[in-house]
Formats: structure tokens, C-alpha cells, sequence
């Protein structure tokens, strides 16, 4: 084989290894709601298969081959061409099996895959590379060769073909691009015309029916993925798949991002599907907040409220998908929302946007986080993220965001700040003495309009009811004599959380994120 | 693993050692091959490590967007491949010892990765919010030193071994198992074990210890080997 060829070989052979990496990541990340071991793991066995792949090689690995001979380029092509033809049915396989058993079984076929792309780069060195005194230097050749298709691989699938093609089209095209890819070496390897008519109408074939199969195949594959052993042949209303994530809604509104419950589209307080009381509370202890900053949309039902809390005047939206945006206008709680013209949302990473615009300061800020076990959470929930937010709050601002009932992130906002209280799970939290004014909070409640409807007609007495029971913030279900949890002064939950020594959330401890340390084998 | 029986490397230097598990002759040390294949394992682990910490000490500089993730993996794998261009261009070199370059990268790592979250601070305070190119830019900045180190060593070693295995196949495939075989039980360790009892320094303090450790053990080889010749 000559080294050009080899050369390219490699690089096929990155480009199609870190292709379908990028692809099953983003399909583990859905399945397991990205939680950082389930990375690990995942990321584990697509290694373990190259390292198994590069050392089965050693049995074709003989001193007696003829580098000229070009027929040898077949054995990588049938190795590029299986691996596609896997990696296209994998995602399939994985999201049948996720309904059946525990998901770190799918990774079996992970392994199998990566394995037989782990074998093209030591099978091509061998079979391009004379065992001489030049051998590293060419072997660094190829190595670079195998790193270029990797990047070119990672960059065109999670750049271009999730985002605009989404999972199972762009397995299609993988797979075509695959056996393209065998078919080329195929044709350097000097076939003879029987054997070239008939490889070359076999991959054709191969590639019409993966395309042609792809529909059915790849039919409810993000439903199973989500609901694993709990699937029951439901079907979403919307998937919407970008090169941020994966976004999906159920019939009943509810909505998911990468696989994990992100809300509803409902603002109505009478009728609180969402817990949204949240977020009517900035109307409660805030007197003024003027100019508001939201990181995180999702269904868009919290800005809602907030943009029509009354005395708001900014608010201003920081949002990492830009798919939440595509949903919106489907949704009649939160259809008007884009067009509010106090509200510019920007596409960006919350963190990021906020420590690359350091004159801003808001009156108040609000976060619906994610939950606190997932992947990077701390960047939000940690103390480090809190003292970022401390410094972005004008004189009497406030900080409310979501702590999912983790008892680390309660005790890291309530120590970073001086003052603040606990809000069923949110924590509200300033730098100057903050309360929950219920008499103003009634009358904001009474005066708020969204889209023209009011949240509480004061003419109907259910609905006063209601005004009486959210104002209280009792817990739903709680028995008499039974005490509320869901509103604590951070004096009381630092007592209590300094008493159970629960350690407060680092960017070095990471506490949070492997708060669920066997959960990810569900 | 059976060398050719001419090559000129596989003098045992125990009495009792078997040939073929030894490599290393008149450019560099002698070195039982499970112990060289130890090292590389321990090196591909230590590399997975890192990869994983400072992707988190970047993704909290520069977001953990798809831009921001492509761009700084992206990063990484340039630096790995400028990383293997030296590594070929320094194994091409015949007065060189091959091993001696890999124990000085292998420690050069472990150095880097000792103050590399104060780097990453540092420059990140200075850079905070950077995006697109200027982000690709700092990062790569960051980590081309340690990536290229990194990329540098899997030719050298494939370079030393095919000297004395007089096979090429083999050696990049049993080099790239063990190497391979360390990141992935790096990559399961570190995200269910290290970060969650031990935290993000003291994880990558154990990485610089592995990377130093495997620096050492060759140098010793060699200086063992350099004292032997000598008597």
C-alpha cells in the first residue's frame, strides 16, 4: 500500500470514528440526561473498543506482506464499510434496548464499532510503513492524518449534520459517506471489472436501502430514548434537534431538554401545573425590579411572568438552544412572548455572556436551573457562579434561582450572600435584607395582566381562594398541624444544613454533579 | 510478541530475562516491554485526565455551548497533531534517544498539568467572555504546549519499538491498546471515581504524580542501562 493511501485511509478512518462519536454522544446524553459519569462511561467503552480494535490488528500484522500488493486495501475497506453499516443501526439498537434493559448494556455495540475503526489505524501503518529507521516519522504522518478526519469528522457532524439534519439523517449521510469511502479504496485496490462491478453495485445497493430504511428504523427512537423501560408507543408533538441538544414536547405541553422534564407551557397561577408561583414571586419581594436578566428559557412560561411582573422595564434572556424559540409561537401561554418589546433574548452561554459583560448590572436575576446532578451544573449552582451573580446586582437586587432540592446548593447560596430566604425550592437571595411582602405581593398578583387576561379574577371566589392559598405558600398536600417547607429564612437552612455539615458546591468539589452516583444505571 | 531475531536491541539485561520482552539497546535504555507498555498505559491515562479537567476549567471560562465544546476540542486535537509532526521529525533523528525525548515530554506534561489550572485562571481572567476565534485562539494557546507533547509521544515510542521489533503493525497496535486502554479507564475512573471522592485539584495532581512516575521509570532505565554499558 502506498503511504498516500494509507494516509488517506487514516484519515477516512478518523473521520468516520469521531463522526459517529459526536452522534451516540449526543443520543447517551438524551437516554442518560447527561449526567457527567454516564459520559464517563460511555466514553470508557468507545475507548476500551479502540484500544481491543488496535490490538486484534496483531494477527494480520505479518512480516511476510507485500506493501505493493493494493488488494490489502481491502481489508480496512470491508472494516470502514461495516463499521457505517453499525453505526447506522446502532442508534436504533440502543433506543430497543433502552426499553427492555438498563442502557450500559447498549454499550456492547458502542464498543464493537469503535473497535473495528480502532483496528484501521495500526492495520494501515502496518501495511504502509516499512519497519525502518523512518518509521516514526511516517507513522507521525499517518497519526496526523487520523487526527485531521477526526476534527473534520467532529466539526462537520456536530456543527452541520445535527444541526440541520438531526440524528437519523445524519447517520444516513455517515453511512453513505462511509461506503464511499470503502468504495474509493475499493477502486485503488485494483479490483478486477467482475469484482469491481459487484462491490461497487453492492455498496450502491447498501446505501439506497439505508437511506430508503432509515424512516421506519429510526421511527419513535427519541420517545423510547426518553422514556426507556416506561415506554408505551407514546409519540411526542415536537422534536426539535440543533446542534445544542435534543428538544421534545409532549401532547400535554410538558417539555424536555436533552431527555430531562424542563417545564410546562403554563402561566396560570389558579391552575399551577408548573409550580410557576416561582416565578410570580419576584412581584412579592421585589419592589422595583426594573431591569431583569433571565439565564435559561426553555418553555418560555417563567419570562412570561416575569416580563409582565409589574414595574419591570428590561428583561433580558439568555438562552443556549436556540430551538426553545421555535417552540414558543405553538404555545398560546407563551405565543406573545417574542414580541414583548421589553424582551431581548440572546442565544449564549449564561455564564459566559454574563462574565463577558461585566458593566451590566440587573435588580434582579433570575435562573429556572436544570437539575443539579447533570453534566456542569456547578457552573451555575456553585459558589463561584453565586459571588459572579453578587457582583451583577445593583444596590438591593436579588438573586433567585432554582436549587432542584439539593441541600449543597441551598447552603452555598445562603452562605455567599448575606441575606435571602428559601422559596418552595428556589432560593432567593441579596445583599441587603430581603422579604416576601405578602400584602404587595397580593396586590401585584391582583393588578397583573398577561396578554390582556388577568391571573386572579377578583370577582370569582375560587379564584380568591387560591389568592389566599398561594399568598400562604403552603404546601399542597400537607395535613394539619403540619409545618410548610416551602418558605425558610437561609438563618434557619444554614443551621440546619452547618448541622448536618452538608459541604457547600465547589467548581473543585463537583459535589452536585455526582449527586445521583447510581442513578445513571437506570 | 516475537522480534525479528536480528534485530539488534533484544539482549536481555538479566541473565534470566527472556529476549523478547526487552527493547532498547545503544540509543537508549533497556526496558522490559511490559513495563515500557506500563508506562505508555499510565501516560494515556494521565492524558485522559487532563483532557477531562481542563475541558471543565474551559467550559466554565468560554460556555459549554457547542461552539465553545467543538472549538476547545477541536484545540486539543490540533495540538495533538502538531504534537505528532514534532514526535516524527525528533524519532527521525538517529543520535537521539527516542525513549530520552519520551521521559522529557512525560515529565514536561506533569509539570504543565502542575500549574495548569493556575494558568487556566489566570488567562481566563483576563479573557472571561472571549468568544469565536479569539476563544479558539486562548485556548489552544492553553494546551498546544501539553496536547503537542502528548501527540509527540506515540511516534516516538512506535518509532523506538519498530527499531527493535522490526514489526510495524505490532508495535502501533500493542503502543496504541495500552495507551488507549489508559484513557478508557481514565475516562470511567475519573467521572465516576476521582472527581466525585477527590475533586477536580486533587484529581489532577494524581495525573502530574502518573506523568512524573512514568518520566522517571525510563530515565532510571536508561541511567541503569548507561551504568551497565559502562561496567
Amino acid at each position: 500500500m502506498s503511504f498516500r493511501i494509507a494516509a488517506l485511509v487514516a484519515f477516512f478512518g478518523g473521520f468516520i470514528a469521531l463522526s459517529f462519536e459526536i452522534l451516540w454522544f449526543r443520543v447517551y446524553g438524551f437516554a442518560t440526561g447527561g449526567t457527567a459519569p454516564a459520559f464517563g462511561v460511555v466514553l470508557g467503552s468507545y475507548l476500551l473498543g479502540i484500544a481491543l480494535g488496535s490490538v486484534a490488528t496483531r494477527r494480520f500484522c505479518t512480516d511476510r506482506i507485500d506493501r505493493g500488493d493494493t488488494a490489502l486495501l481491502r481489508l480496512p475497506a470491508v472494516l470502514l464499510v461495516l463499521a457505517s453499516l453499525g453505526g447506522f443501526a446502532l442508534v436504533p439498537l440502543i433506543a430497543w434496548m433502552v426499553t427492555v434493559t438498563t442502557w450500559p448494556w447498549t454499550l456492547i455495540g458502542v464498543g464493537l464499532l469503535s473497535g473495528t475503526l480502532g483496528a484501521v489505524l495500526p492495520l494501515v501503518s502496518h501495511l504502509g510503513i516499512a519497519p525502518d529507521d523512518d518509521a516514526g516519522r511516517r507513522m507521525s504522518w499517518l497519526y496526523m492524518a487520523n487526527i485531521a478526519g477526526s476534527t473534520l469528522g467532529s466539526l462537520l457532524t456536530g456543527f452541520v449534520l445535527l444541526d440541520t439534519l438531526g440524528v437519523r439523517d445524519a447517520s444516513v449521510v455517515l453511512t453513505v459517506v462511509g461506503l464511499l469511502m470503502g468504495a474509493v479504496l475499493v477502486l485503488v485496490s485494483g479490483p478486477t471489472a467482475t469484482q469491481q462491478k459487484r462491490w461497487i453495485s453492492g455498496l450502491i445497493i447498501t446505501a439506497i436501502a439505508a437511506s430508503a430504511g432509515a424512516a421506519p428504523l429510526y421511527d419513535g427512537v427519541w420517545e423510547r430514548l426518553q422514556f426507556r423501560k416506561k415506554y408505551d408507543g407514546e409519540r411526542f408533538a415536537h422534536v426539535i434537534e440543533n446542534k445544542s441538544g435534543v428538544i421534545t414536547v409532549r401532547k400535554g405541553g410538558e417539555i424536555y431538554g436533552g431527555g430531562v422534564y424542563d417545564g410546562v407551557f403554563s402561566t396560570s397561577l389558579v391552575k399551577d401545573k408548573n409550580m410557576i408561583i416561582r416565578a410570580y414571586a419576584l412581584a412579592g419581594y421585589h419592589k422595583a425590579p426594573k431591569e431583569v436578566l433571565m439565564i435559561g428559557l426553555s418553555s418560555g412560561s417563567w419570562a412570561q411572568v416575569v416580563a409582565n411582573v409589574p414595574g419591570v422595564e428590561r428583561l433580558t434572556i439568555i438562552e443556549i438552544n436556540p430551538g426553545y424559540l421555535e417552540i414558543m409561537p405553538k404555545y398560546p401561554a407563551v405565543k406573545t412572548l417574542l414580541q414583548n418589546p421589553k424582551i431581548k433574548v440572546v442565544i449564549d452561554d449564561g455564564r459566559r455572556w454574563m462574565l463577558a459583560h461585566k458593566d451590566r448590572k440587573f435588580d434582579a436575576i433570575v435562573m429556572n436551573t436544570s437539575w443539579h446532578w447533570r453534566a456542569h451544573s456547578t457552573n451555575l449552582l456553585g459558589q463561584q457562579f453565586a459571588e459572579l451573580a453578587k457582583s451583577r446586582l445593583k444596590p438591593g437586587g436579588t438573586f433567585q434561582y432554582n436549587t432542584t432540592s439539593s441541600v449543597h446548593v441551598e447552603r452555598t447560596g445562603c452562605e455567599v450572600f448575606p441575606f435571602g430566604f428559601k422559596l418552595v425550592n428556589n432560593l432567593v437571595l441579596s445583599n441587603t435584607p430581603v422579604q416576601l411582602d405578602r400584602g404587595r405581593w397580593r396586590q401585584a398578583l391582583l393588578a397583573m395582566r398577561i396578554d390582556g387576561k388577568p391571573i386572579f379574577d377578583a370577582n370569582d371566589p375560587a379564584h380568591m381562594t387560591r389568592l389566599d392559598e398561594v399568598l400562604a405558600l403552603r404546601k399542597p398536600g400537607l395535613k394539619p398541624g403540619q409545618k410548610s417547607t416551602w418558605f425558610r429564612p437561609c438563618a434557619d437552612l444554614l443551621k440546619a444544613h452547618r448541622k448536618a455539615k452538608h459541604p457547600i458546591v465547589t467548581e473543585d468539589n463537583l459535589l452536585i454533579e455526582f449527586s445521583r452516583p447510581w442513578d445513571w444505571t437506570q | 510478541m516475537s522480534p525479528s531475531p536480528s534485530a539488534p536491541s533484544t539482549e536481555p539485561t538479566s541473565p534470566g530475562a527472556a529476549p523478547s520482552l526487552y527493547v532498547g539497546g545503544s540509543s537508549g535504555a533497556a526496558l522490559p516491554l511490559p513495563v515500557l507498555y506500563g508506562v505508555f498505559l499510565v501516560s494515556g491515562f494521565a492524558a485522559l485526565v487532563y483532557q477531562v479537567v481542563w475541558q471543565r476549567a474551559l467550559f466554565a471560562l468560554y460556555g459549554v455551548d457547542i461552539a465553545s465544546t467543538t472549538t476547545v476540542v477541536s484545540a486539543f486535537m490540533l495540538g495533538l497533531g502538531v504534537g505528532s509532526w514534532i514526535g516524527g521529525q525528533l524519532a527521525a533523528n538517529p543520535k537521539r534517544s527516542a525513549l530520552l525525548w519520551f521521559a522529557a515530554f512525560e515529565i514536561g506534561i506533569g509539570l504543565f498539568g502542575w500549574r495548569s489550572l493556575h494558568l487556566i485562571d489566570v488567562v481566563g481572567d483576563m479573557t472571561a467572555g472571549a468568544s469565536g476565534p479569539a476563544t479558539f485562539a486562548l485556548t489552544f494557546g492553553l494546551v498546544v504546549i501539553p496536547t503537542s507533547m502528548m501527540g509527540a509521544t506515540l511516534p516516538l515510542l512506535v518509532s523506538h519499538a519498530v527499531k527493535h521489533l522490526n514489526n510495524v503493525g505490532k508495535s502501533v497496535g500493542m503502543l496504541y491498546f495500552v495507551n488507549t486502554l489508559g484513557s478508557a479507564v481514565a475516562a470511567v475512573l475519573t467521572a465516576v471515581v476521582l472527581l466525585r471522592d477527590y475533586g477536580v485539584h486533587q484529581t489532577l495532581s494524581f495525573a502530574v504524580k502518573c506523568n512524573l512516575a512514568a518520566g522517571v521509570v525510563i530515565l532510571l532505565a536508561w541511567g541503569v542501562n548507561q551504568l551497565r554499558r559502562r561496567a
